[in-house]
């Protein structure tokens, strides 16, 4: 609302200057007065007078009626009847398009000039015709904004909705469809005011609008422009005005736009933004030998408008040569987050607050952009969820990969082809010649996910990090491409991270699973001890709410909590069904529960005696 | 069974090609399809994205017209449903979304949305039963007065539900309602529809790609792959015994908490193909490991099998089931 403010105020006060213009006891604004000249700025005339001696500062107020009034009806005009075309031509398509929508392209052909000299001969020079020219000139634009935008609406579901509940098609386009086009069409509102202001003046200055000695910007600019020489301000007054209008009405429609959309009330789609970039992880120990990575306390800060948030707070975890470790929990838990940070992916507002993560002998989390730029892609490498947003739809796919082994390596671009080539055999592209000179677009989903594949191989990486890599795919291509990641780390003993949110997945694919909850890990280990004896009430809730067939699946109540509203000591308590007083009473370590084993429960040993008396 | 409530024969639909001058090739997105739904009954609709599962649905409710075949709701076909016969027929048949994000209107509060069902049909003063709706969905009144954009993702899907039950429904589409949503949620939300089920009656075709899921809701399933059924019959049989080559290898491909459940691991070949271009005979043929000559000679005729009142399309069956 604020941001409405200063061009809402802006325009009020030159319309309201326009409005009580007869009440302002200006002088008359076309009585002349030939002693006075060019006079400059005198008394009772601020700004001086014009070629005929009439009053400058009272015709700019007066012109301002003329102008601006004919600016807005003409857009308004055009407004309403232009957006009520696009709706009807979009909603009911067929002949409804073809006579609103369709015959607005003719219009288009006509030069503006053109079809402003046709009117005016036909109507004889004034306001009215100037109206007129203009709301023609400008429903074209209208109907096809508002067309292009009922045909997006019209593909939302919530259309659908409103349809399958029985809406007659009047109350449709009301009630749902306008309100949801309205952000362009105000914006079409004031791109036509703003043009209809400055096309106004233009046909005055021509002769063809206002007729002298009528006071408008463009008759004023016109007359100005004989006398330039001898009194360029004349010249400039009311292109300063002209020029004011525009930009205060283009800055109240773009305020309004916002205004008008209940989703950019302030901070809140922001933090969704992040929200979905989490992760968090846990154990404590001394790497292994042939542990590859190992982090330690990895905490992310974030600044919000409400204070800094820490998505991810105290995530250590280590991932060793030929292991599959899979980081499992709801949307929101920090998972992508976690692995962001790791490939120092973070947005520029989120920040490392503690932690590290030990590539080999690298550490990652401190290495400047230019040691990490070498990294990724080459030591480690990354596979996101939507193969689509990360290819480049403009290139083939083959040279995509080619580009990838170029980044890192010396050789030559035949060499590097046909290095990908081998590749694209290797993750069973089938016809790899042919394969790769085809574009993202002309692949399916699973093939197009083979090509990541390939891209985050092809300089043989020690960590690949996948990040929901089948959770767009069908069921029967993520089998493919979970078994194609199960071959490639067995034959390539490469060490991989794979998030997901199905612990179906991870029974399938993972070695080790990392259980994250509100960013932290809060319990970790092998799967096979995790997924038989969970010790965290979490976990225990996720299995259970996982649908096998036999027993009805159970839900958890309550939704993961967002970073600004962590809970003080367990962030689990408010969903578990075992909370007592001491499990918020303060920040939770996340224990040693057996070799290679964490959890992060202040009941875990109470609970885990209970369930060994009573198997659940 | 007791009668059917709704009834598709023979249903089909193509969708032209898109294009003005070099027309790409028709989509068969159904073809030739019988579904019946009784009163309480649900029945799932299982099969990869593309065999056609929307479609089959909005068909049903009569939101797109069908190119072949019929729908019928307590025996009237719907074409004979007109002026404010269909009218009160839209308040019969409602229909719940996969995308929580999309399916509800971002600029009005969830509340007037709501209200819309109960308003149009002149159902009386909204304000109480909205309410009433929203805790029938387990939201609070309050939530009333909210923009969609202030819930999560499974609170979406309670107001979609909330909204299609504003016209009490007797049949309800559920097209993917949790596939968007973390498991822990999607629990939630299976035990609300199985509680509506309960409750009020509630007839449904729930679609989904999760084999298990529907196992789980369902009394029927119907498998479908490029546009047509390959196995139908009582849901939790053919989750524990699939008998179609294509019904196998989806419930082998869906990852089991419990390795062991899953019989032999069988991975199909390549994609599924474009429905603009179905292979000949046997839809399926260009996956299945069972695949003979005779296959791609005619279309496998959905036949019964076994004592369970299932019927599979395909001509090996009794070989291999
Ligand atoms: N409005 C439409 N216009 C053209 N093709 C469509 C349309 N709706 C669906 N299709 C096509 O019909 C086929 C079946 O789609 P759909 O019913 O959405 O399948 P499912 O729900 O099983 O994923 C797909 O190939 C899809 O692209
Ligand atoms: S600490 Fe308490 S509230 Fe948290 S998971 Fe353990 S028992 Fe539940
Ligand atoms: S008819 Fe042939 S191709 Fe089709 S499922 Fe049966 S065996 Fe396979
Ligand atoms: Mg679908």
């Amino acid at each position: 609302m604020k941001r409405l403010l200063i061009p809402g105020t802006l325009v009020a006060l030159i319309l309201l200057a326009a409005l009580a213009a007869p009440l302002l006891g200006l002088p008359d604004p076309v009585r002349q007065d030939i002693a006075h000249r060019l006079a400059g700025p005198m008394e009772g005339s601020p700004l001086g007078r014009d070629e005929f001696g009439r009053d400058v500062f009272s015709r700019l107020i007066w012109g301002a009626r003329t102008s601006l009034g004919v600016a807005f009806a003409s857009a308004l005009i055009a407004g309403v009847i232009g957006t009520a075309f696009g709706l009807i031509g979009g909603w009911f398509r067929g002949l409804g398009e073809l006579l609103t929508v369709r015959s607005m392209d003719v219009i288009l052909c006509f030069p503006p000039v053109l079809l402003a000299l046709l009117v005016v001969t036909l109507m004889g020079p004034g306001a009215g015709t100037l109206i007129l020219v203009l709301s023609v000139l400008y429903l074209p634009g209208f109907a096809r904004v508002t067309y292009a935008e009922v045909l997006s609406a019209r593909s939302h579901d919530y259309v659908e909705a409103v349809r399958a509940l029985g809406a007659p098609a009047p109350r449709i386009l009301l009630r749902t469809v306008l309100p949801n086009v309205a952000g362009p069409v105000l914006v079409q509102l004031s791109l036509a005011v703003a043009s209809a202001v400055v096309l106004e003046s233009g046909l005055s200055f021509l002769g063809l609008g206002v007729v002298p000695p009528a006071p408008s910007w463009g008759l004023m600019i016109r007359g100005a422009r004989a006398t330039m020489e001898q009194a360029p301000m004349l010249l400039f007054w009311p292109c300063a005005v002209l020029t004011l209008t525009i930009l205060a009405m283009n800055l109240l429609c773009d305020a309004l736009r916002d205004a008008v959309d209940p989703r950019t009330g302030g901070t809140r789609s922001r933090l969704r933004a992040r929200d979905r970039l989490l992760p968090g992880l846990l154990p404590a120990a001394k790497p292994a030998p042939d542990t590859v990575l190992a982090v330690r306390g990895l905490t992310v800060e974030i600044d919000t408008p409400r204070g800094p948030i820490r998505p991810v707070q105290d995530v250590s975890f280590d991932v060793r040569a030929g292991e599959t470790l899979a980081i499992v929990g709801e949307s929101g838990s920090g998972k992508s987050v976690t692995t962001t940070a790791l490939m120092g992916l973070l947005p520029s507002v989120a920040r490392i607050a503690a932690g590290e993560a030990w590539l080999g002998g690298t550490e990652l989390l401190r290495l400047p952009e230019e040691g990490m730029r070498r990294l990724r892609g080459g030591a480690m490498s990354m596979v996101f969820q939507d193969p689509m947003s990360s290819l480049n739809p403009v290139h083939r796919t083959g040279d995509q990969v080619a580009e990838a082994i170029l980044a890192h390596r010396p050789i030559s671009r035949a060499e590097a082809w046909r290095q990908a080539e081998a590749l694209f055999r290797r993750v069973g592209i089938a016809d790899p010649e042919r394969r790769m000179r085809a574009f993202p677009h002309e692949m399916s989903g699973g093939m197009k996910q083979r090509v990541m594949i390939a891209m985050a191989l092809a300089n043989r990486p020690k960590l690949l990090i996948c990040d929901e890599p089948t959770t767009a795919l069908d069921v029967t291509v993520q089998a493919q491409i979970l078994d194609l990641l199960a071959e490639l780390r067995r034959d390539t003993g490469t060490a991989i991270i794979f998030i997901t949110h199905s612990l179906g997945v991870v029974a399938e694919i993972a070695d080790r699973v990392a259980v994250m909850y509100a960013g932290q890990i809060v319990e970790q280990g092998s799967v096979a001890e995790v997924f038989q004896a969970p010790l965290h009430p979490y976990t225990r809730a996720l299995l259970a709410a996982v649908p096998e067939g036999d027993t009805p699946p159970a839900g958890i109540p309550g939704i993961v909590p967002p970073p600004h509203a962590f809970p003080e000591g367990c962030r689990f308590a408010p969903r578990c069904a075992h909370a007592r007083p001491k499990c918020s009473a303060g920040a939770l370590p996340l224990e040693e529960a057996g070799p290679g084993r964490d959890v992060r429960c202040a009941r875990w040993q109470e609970l885990a005696c209970r369930s060994e008396e009573v198997p659940a | 069974m007791s009668a059917a409530l709704i009834e598709a024969k023979n249903l089909s639909k193509t969708f032209p090609g898109k294009g003005m001058f070099r027309k790409s090739r028709p989509v068969q997105a159904v073809r030739g399809i019988d579904v019946s739904v009784a009163r309480a009954e649900a029945v799932g609709v299982v099969g990869e994205s593309g065999s056609g599962k929307s479609t089959l649905g909005r068909l049903m409710l009569g939101l797109m017209p069908a190119t072949a075949g019929s729908v019928t709701v307590d025996g009237r076909p719907l074409s004979d449903f007109t002026g404010s016969e269909w009218r009160r027929l839209r308040q019969r048949l409602q229909i719940v979304f996969q995308d929580p994000y999309g399916s509800l209107d971002p600029r009005r509060r969830i509340g007037s949305q709501i209200a819309d069902g109960i308003r149009l049909h002149g159902r009386g003063e909204a304000g109480e039963q909205v309410t009433a709706l929203l805790n029938r969905v387990g939201l609070e009144a309050a939530h009333a007065q909210r923009f969609p954009h202030e819930f999560s993702g499974g609170q979406r899907q309670r107001i979609g539900i909330a909204r299609a039950l504003s016209t009490a429904p007797d049949f309800l589409v559920a097209d993917e309602p949790v596939s968007a949503l973390d498991v822990s949620i999607q629990a939630q939300v299976i035990q609300l529809l199985a509680d509506l089920r309960r409750d009020l009656g509630l007839a449904m075709l729930f679609i989904s790609h999760d084999l298990p899921v529907v196992a789980q809701l369902c009394d029927r399933v119907i498998v479908m792959y490029l546009g047509r059924v390959m196995e139908e019959g009582p849901a939790r049989p053919v989750f524990h015994r699939p008998v179609h080559p294509y019904t196998r290898a989806l419930l082998s491909a869906t990852p089991r908490l419990d390795a062991a459940r899953r019989k032999e691991r069988i991975l199909l070949k390549g994609d599924p193909p474009s429905p603009a271009d179905p292979p000949s005979g046997c839809v399926f043929r260009t996956r299945c490991q069972h695949a003979v000559e005779a296959c791609a000679q005619a279309v496998p005729e959905l036949a019964p099998f076994g004592g369970d009142g299932r019927r599979v399309a395909c001509i090996r069956a009794a070989e291999i089931g």
